[in-house]
């Protein structure tokens, strides 16, 4: 507890659960608690990473026990560069909330409500989130998960509307079987090993009982993180809720599943060729799929959650360009891609957002006709979608880099044409919105005499553009973030 | 043939049924339940996992998780339970179903 | 002997697969409900035959129990909404939803009978009463400060995933309340005059059992969620006989007394800390004091968020238009 690492890793778990009681506790502050908070985990984010860089991963063994019967917190460099992403894009979305949902006096009906579940809520799918990315107990990763998807799924409710409850029912129901099926995967694990760490994992022989665990667990994850065809459940939920909550669910919340994908592929015993290769085909799947309906949907930010289940798509076919002889490098591609997306998605939600709240209304097609140019706002977008489209030099260009360098080395050709075709489909999903920033001849068409141009903007535009820069940025630094996250993976892939 | 085994393979096909019912069912409320089943058959596999030839006492670490499990699953239940109730009312009077209000 | 008990528990699985089967597919929604809290008690069963008696009493108070007065609540509220309270067929209140086609049924029927026979298969190759926790368990016994093993994995060994599974419970009377909040007062359920009377004597007993379930989680099965299981069955019993009716001055105790449990562990794991321990590592000689003061606290709780689970709204809060008056102070 001396060391400043474990002192990190705790504080990176019990700051926001002490935040989050206070939020409930005292409704009128907890915008101030809130935005403390996210800023603190920031802050406890940045001294972990910098101790992961000097000293290297760190255990901490609850309660003394130690695994396999105690649980342990254990931090390498993936999972720092996990809780730092999440802590920096929860920071960016608290100061984006702090608008919709701060302030002493509440802007309307339609927020007054809402802003007093808000923080607690968020505060809480933070602990849960933290949790995750140290934990390294299955069990208590069900647990995790569960604690992310009842506050998720209050987020997805927030607005009240009847799309957002009807989007938040379905969500529920997934979120429950999903978690339900790794509960079961864990069951068997516990059968066939009789502990549950996943150091015991590792030194594992393969089983019928842990092929079965496997495929529970994959099954379940799956559906949590949303990838085809386990997807119906994602757009109308990302779609309906209120934009910061939707920057949470889509930028950070489909992560946890997916990290703990990749966490299981690590320590499961044998994995096999035949999940790799089905993982690609999902992958191919939801990006052509997700693109077709991102092409065909009406409004921005149906638009973007779509986008989402493309790039999930994409991330597993990252993990998959090698196959199972290449996961012992082809799994940093995949976070590459899921810090790209965190970053880039969380600054597309809240601009799209931003613009909804400027323009009135996110249809697509009317984006050209209104007078008002939230110009910084959709700058942010823009941004963002140059990460995620993959465009040098942003961290997405980096993260797709390579996936084709990776599965050219490897001779699959065909997950290099898979990438370069969800590569150009977001290309032309992303197109139609700018082609709506761009023209602005069909206002004056439409208003005789012409109409003056409105300045959208307000102070909060910053925040998504800042993060969308970042994610452009971050490209430049990606030889060190590689080497951050090898952190504590010496030995390589088992 | 132990109870182990007996209960075990009770808990698998529940687990089934629920599935089957999560997939199929329409119906909220029964859906609801379906999830509630596939969680007991779940619970099932841990308890028999846990038993052990008498004398030896059962192993309490999967008791601990399964109790856990319950309490988790009623959460999720009951935040269910809310958003079907609440859906319920707004479907029932459509003149007052709230726009889609910008946030 | 032992064959008679092995067709005991044959029967038992039978019936309660049974059970299921039924549950899904009885047309009455209130017969479902009865079949799903039958399920459950024959669950509870068939989990003291398999030597799990602190399972069995959670599954009966909380998966059963708390999860059937959860739907019964529900369903009420369905009933009386769409005007069906009385009638006795009242079975599809909204228009029937579309059927799902034949087709679909057939290929999930499938896909979920590979499922189980996939799952029977790995489940009867897996060495049953195989490597475990056991040894483990006996030996860090003497250090836990507890006498039960289950107590001692849910609050010493395994703390963690135990707060955090009271996390959850937090999270979900958040998103409760936050669903239902601008609901109408809608009335609970009424009990005639014979069941308020009844619940006005049961009350005290009821709150003596809670309690000494509780404290009897230290030596004996029982424990924090048993006990604040049934200490939730007090408190609604008191919110339906109208003895108690949450008023908006008591939002703030409530909110108190939901995080209490969550508080008082995370203050303690963190606490214990600071002499250069583990969080979550009890002093030795205070384990079995800290463990009961977390347990009293949960137990406070868990009781408290199961009742505002089923009574679902926050106490006092008025639909629109008074909605923002609160925000506005």
């Amino acid at each position: 507890m001396t060391e400043p690492l474990q002192f990190w890793m705790v504080a990176l778990l019990f700051l926001p659960l002490i935040g989050a009681i206070a939020a409930f506790v005292l409704p009128r502050h907890a915008p101030i608690v809130g935005m403390g908070v996210a800023l603190g985990v920031t802050g406890a984010a940045v001294g972990l990473c910098w101790q992961v860089q000097s000293v290297g991963t760190g255990t901490v063994a609850l309660g003394g026990w130690g695994a396999p019967l105690g649980i342990n917190l254990h931090v390498d460099g993936l999972s720092a560069a996990m809780l730092a992403m999440t802590a920096g894009v929860g920071a960016v979305v608290s100061m984006g909330a702090v608008n919709t949902f701060g302030g002493r006096v509440a802007r309307s009906a339609e927020t007054a409500r809402p802003r007093q579940y808000f923080w607690p809520l968020w505060l809480l799918l933070l602990t849960g989130l933290n949790g995750v990315y140290l934990g390294t107990d299955i069990f208590n990763l069900y647990v995790m998960i569960e604690v992310i998807a009842l506050a998720a799924v209050g987020l997805t409710v927030l607005s009240g509307s009847l799309a957002a409850l009807r989007a938040g029912l379905d969500y529920m129901f997934a979120s429950i079987l999903g978690a339900l099926l790794l509960l079961m995967g864990v069951g068997f694990v516990y059968l066939q090993l009789g502990r549950l760490d996943f150091g015991g994992l590792a030194g594992a022989d393969p089983s019928g009982a842990l092929v079965a665990a496997l495929a529970l667990m994959f099954v379940g994850l799956a559906l949590k993180t949303a990838l085809f065809p386990l997807h119906f459940w994602l757009p109308a939920a990302h779609a309906n809720a209120t934009a910061p909550a939707s920057a949470l669910l889509s930028a950070l919340v489909v992560k946890a599943a997916l990290y703990i994908i990749v966490r299981l592929l690590q320590h499961m015993p044998a994995p096999g060729e035949a999940l790799v290769v089905l993982m690609g085909l999902m992958g191919t799947g939801a990006i052509l799929w997700g693109s077709v309906q991102a092409l065909r949907a009406d409004r921005l930010k149906l638009l973007v959650a779509w986008s989402t289940v493309t790039q999930i798509g994409l991330i597993f076919v990252a993990l998959a360009q090698a196959g199972v002889a290449g996961l012992a490098h082809s799994w940093k591609a995949a976070a590459v891609l899921i810090l790209a997306h965190g970053v880039a998605k969380g600054a597309m939600f809240l601009a799209a957002g931003r613009i909804r709240a400027e323009v009135g209304h996110d249809r697509i097609r009317d984006l050209d006709r209104s007078p008002v140019r939230p110009a910084l706002a959709q700058l942010a977008f823009a941004f963002a979608a140059v990460s995620l489209i993959g465009l040098p030099p942003s961290l997405g260009f980096i993260g797709k880099w390579m996936v084709m360098e990776g599965a050219l080395a490897a001779g699959n050709w065909h997950w290099v044409v898979i990438t370069m075709t969800g590569t150009l489909f977001s290309l032309a999903y992303f197109s139609r919105v700018f082609a709506g920033f761009l023209r602005f001849d069909r206002v004056e068409a439409d208003v005789p005499g012409g109409v003056v141009e409105q300045r959208g903007r307000a102070p909060m535009d910053y925040a998504p553009l800042a993060l969308a820069a970042l994610g452009v940025a971050l490209g430049l630094v990606a030889a060190p973030i590689l080497e951050f996250l090898e952190i504590g993976r010496a030995g390589g892939w088992p | 043939m132990t109870p182990a085994l007996i209960y075990g393979l009770t808990g698998i096909v529940v687990f089934g049924i629920g599935l089957f019912g999560a997939l199929c069912v329409r119906d909220r409320l029964r859906r609801l339940l379906a999830l509630n089943l596939c969680g007991m058959g779940a619970a099932f596999v841990l308890v028999a996992g846990a038993w052990r030839m008498p004398p030896d006492s059962a192993d309490p670490v999967p008791h601990a998780l399964v109790i856990t499990g319950i309490v988790v699953l009623v959460s999720a239940t009951a935040v269910a339970l809310a958003l079907i109730r609440r859906l319920h009312t707004l479907e029932s009077a459509p003149e007052e179903i709230p726009e889609d209000t910008p946030e | 002997m032992t064959d008679l008990l092995l067709l005991f528990d044959m029967l038992l699985g039978l019936l309660i697969i049974g059970l299921a089967v039924a549950a899904l597919r009885v047309r009455d929604l209130f017969a479902m409900v009865v079949m799903f809290v039958t399920f459950g008690l024959m669950t509870a069963l068939a989990w003291v035959r398999l030597a799990a008696p602190d399972v069995a009493l959670a599954e009966a108070a909380i998966g059963t129990g708390v999860t059937g007065a959860l739907l019964l609540k529900t369903l009420y509220h369905l009933r009386r909404v769409s005007g069906t309270l009385h009638l006795p067929e009242a079975l599809s209140e909204r228009p029937p939803d579309p059927q799902v086609p034949r087709a679909v049924i057939a290929a999930n029927a499938v896909m979920c009978g590979l499922v189980v026979i996939g799952l029977a298969a790995a489940f009867v190759t897996a060495p049953l009463g195989g490597p475990g926790f056991d040894a483990a368990v006996a030996d860090a016994m003497p250090e836990s400060g507890v006498d039960h093993p289950v107590t001692a994995v849910l609050l010493n060994f395994r703390a963690y995933d135990t707060l955090m599974e009271v996390v959850v419970l937090l999270a979900a009377v958040i998103a409760v309340w936050l669903v239902e909040r601008s609901l109408p007062q809608s009335d609970p359920p009424v009990m005639g005059e014979v069941y308020e009377g009844f619940a006005r004597l049961v009350l005290p007993g009821a709150v003596v059992v809670g309690v000494y379930v509780l404290w009897a989680g230290a030596v004996a099965p029982g424990g924090a969620f048993q006990g604040g299981a049934v200490l939730a069955a007090v408190g609604l019993l008191l919110l339906m006989s109208h003895v108690y009716e949450p008023a908006p001055a008591h939002r703030a105790a409530a909110r108190g007394l939901f995080v209490l449990g969550v508080a008082v562990f995370t203050g303690v794991a963190l606490l214990v800390a600071w002499g250069g321990r583990a969080v979550f590592e009890y002093p030795p000689g205070l384990a079995k004091p800290l463990i009961l003061l977390i347990e009293g606290m949960v137990t406070i709780s868990i009781a408290a968020t199961l009742a505002a689970l089923f009574h679902g709204r926050e106490p006092g809060v008025q639909p629109r238009p008074a909605d923002t008056s609160e925000g506005a102070q």
